[in-house]
């Protein structure tokens, strides 16, 4: 009843705009689909992390490609809830906090390709304050943890690495690294490409415990979608993926440009310091988003042999899952294949 | 008072399967009582669901009672106070009353600064939930016997304390447990908040990270459990405020 009012409000309205205007909607040409607005749940603040979509939305990729209005939502946020709700067509995760959703909630998700084949966190600290070099440092320890996806992280981090998790504190903090700074936590985890360089910058030394080197190598920045979507929206998610390699490209091939973009228009509310959004933008092509495996293969390649590490590292944090259950590569294969020239 | 506590839970079991009903709640995302139950007694990880969330609202529980027992002993000290000089009440009442339209959200992150993240904050922040609608309530209980009652104290040589102590606080009764049930709800949300926002412990961040994780079996076995041992708090005290009015006399006002 209340949607049938809502058709009819908005066919009025639609009715009055167009009488008012004076004029027929043009007819769509038939090469044009139309995949409707596209909205995609960011992993973190709109920082030069998301290089790549922000070229792809300010340069039209996004609408090239069939979507109508762009909505890149800011995180963190619950992101895999956030797909599952439908709220967002695509959301920015990692395996890690995918993994027991699918597997202890029965949701059906996927990856589908990812951005960073490395992944940059670590746990950040003073080097003269508690100084976390190795991963039995953690003991006794007050560490800030974002709430959601993050924490899965760290469980996994402590899992792995068997550290009984009562034998350190958790503390909730946000994305700012503050509360590491003025001394209410020991530890922070946080991206070696952003907050690390931060609070290097702010003329701290810091020490990084990387998970990468702790048992826990795993790609990040993955999208993740629902399998609804790959079966019922598969071209639309061809199309975002298309658009976003597209966007990619642009990053690497000018990153101080992607680094303007976090700046200047999409996180320009946020006080981003330059250097480091040009740092990270940089930093983050040559290490994360790069490596041998995409240059052959291209952008978002997750290799065999990359899928077979991840779900050994899923397997030592504790939770046992196969890559067919997680990942759906299948979509990035045929967009390379529809598409030569991306590669 | 079980028929009232029984009929609260009815009506939230409805309003529950309402909402998730008329706002089409997906599934996945909206579980309900059936859902909860399920999570809690049924499914293979079942009793480690209920330490968990056992775990939680035992911290929930110890936060909100500091904050409680902080918040409504300032609160009877402050009137008191005010009861004894007119001055110091039309002093700092409307200070307290400005206190109490800071949002404690904006006022969260300074407390912590302040106080640091473990028990001295969650005592200030739940002390501040309690205290001013507490305060209120109870100065107004204390001026509310008729002046011909102090008179009468006055006339036979009674003080100031005589006349509080004789007249003032038994008949402040009723509006001290209007206090303090409206106190138990508030010390819980105190103790939620200042669990989401600093100490990262109990139900107020665990439901803030269950939403994070995608777990939603969980937070709704949070939710329903908090508002579970809530009403029945608030029940409690009810019951407690019948049998001590009744013997104060107070009972026909009722």
């Amino acid at each position: 009843m209340l949607k049938s009012l809502k058709k009819i409000a908005v066919a009025a309205i639609a009715i009055a705009a167009l009488t008012l205007s004076g004029c027929a909607p043009a007819a769509e040409t038939e090469e044009t689909k139309s995949f409707g607005d596209l909205s995609v749940q960011l992993s973190w603040i709109k920082n030069s992390e998301f290089a790549g979509e922000f070229f792809a939305d300010a340069n039209g990729y996004y609408t090239e490609a069939g979507f109508g209005s762009v909505n890149l939502v800011a995180g963190p946020a619950a992101t895999e809830a956030e797909v599952l709700n439908g709220n967002v067509l695509v959301g920015i995760a990692n395996p890690i906090s995918v993994a027991p959703v699918i597997l202890n909630e029965g949701a059906q998700l996927k990856i589908i390709g990812t951005t960073y084949q490395k992944n940059p966190f670590t746990i950040l600290s003073l080097k003269d304050g508690a100084n976390i070099a190795t991963i039995q440092d953690l003991i006794g320890k007050k560490i800030g943890v974002q709430a959601g996806p993050n924490e899965t992280l760290f469980d996994a981090l402590l899992k792995a690495n068997g550290i009984d998790a009562s034998k350190v504190t958790k503390v909730p903090v946000q994305y700012d690294p503050a509360p590491l700074v003025n001394g209410e936590v020991d530890g922070f985890l946080a991206y070696v490409t952003n907050e690390s360089f931060t609070v290097a910058q702010q003329g701290y030394e810091v020490t990084n415990l990387l998970f990468a080197d702790n048992g826990l190598p795993f790609v990040t920045e993955s999208f993740v979608v629902t399998q609804d979507s790959i079966d019922n929206n598969r071209e639309a998610l061809k199309a975002f993926l298309k658009a976003t390699i597209r966007g990619w490209k642009d990053a690497i091939a000018n990153p101080n440009e992607g680094a303007r973009l976090a700046l200047e228009v999409y996180g320009k509310d946020l006080g981003l310091s330059k250097d480091k959004e040009e740092y990270q933008s940089k930093t983050q092509n040559e290490i994360l988003v790069q490596t041998d495996e995409t240059r052959a293969n291209g952008l978002f390649t997750i290799s065999d042999a990359m899928i077979a590490l991840n779900l050994a590292t899923l397997k030592a944090a504790g939770y046992v899952i196969t890559a067919d259950q997680l990942f759906d590569m299948s979509l990035l294969k045929e967009v390379y294949e529809e598409n030569p020239e991306l590669k | 008072m079980i028929l009232n506590t029984l009929v609260s839970f009815a009506v939230v079991a409805v309003l529950w399967f309402v909402a998730l009903w008329a706002f089409n709640v997906k599934p996945f995302i909206g579980k309900n009582p059936f859902d909860v139950y399920k999570f809690m007694f049924e499914v293979p990880a079942a009793s480690e669901n209920r330490d968990m969330v056992m775990t939680a609202l035992g911290q929930t529980m110890i936060d909100a009672s500091i904050g409680f027992v902080v918040g409504m002993f300032l609160a009877t000290l402050i009137s008191l106070l005010f009861s004894l000089s007119k001055g110091i009440e039309q002093a700092l009442m409307p200070i307290a009353m400005l206190l109490r339209s800071v949002p404690l959200i904006a006022m969260a992150p300074i407390i912590i600064l302040i106080f640091g993240r473990e028990q001295m904050s969650v005592a200030v922040m739940g002390a501040i939930v309690v205290l001013f609608p507490a305060l209120v309530n109870i100065v107004f209980g204390l001026r509310s016997a008729p002046p011909a009652m102090f008179d009468l104290v006055n006339v036979y040589g009674g003080n100031k304390l005589d006349a509080l102590r004789t007249v003032a606080f038994p008949s402040s009764l009723p509006s001290f447990f209007a206090a303090l049930k409206i106190s138990v709800p508030g010390a819980i949300t105190g103790a939620l908040l200042v669990e989401w926002l600093a100490t990262g412990q109990g139900i107020g961040y665990a439901i803030v990270s269950a939403i994070g994780r995608a777990r939603p079996s969980e937070v709704w076995t949070y939710v329903a459990l908090i508002t579970i041992v809530s009403i029945v708090l608030y029940n409690i005290v009810a019951l407690l405020e019948d049998s001590v009015l009744a013997k104060y006399g107070h009972a026909a006002r009722k």
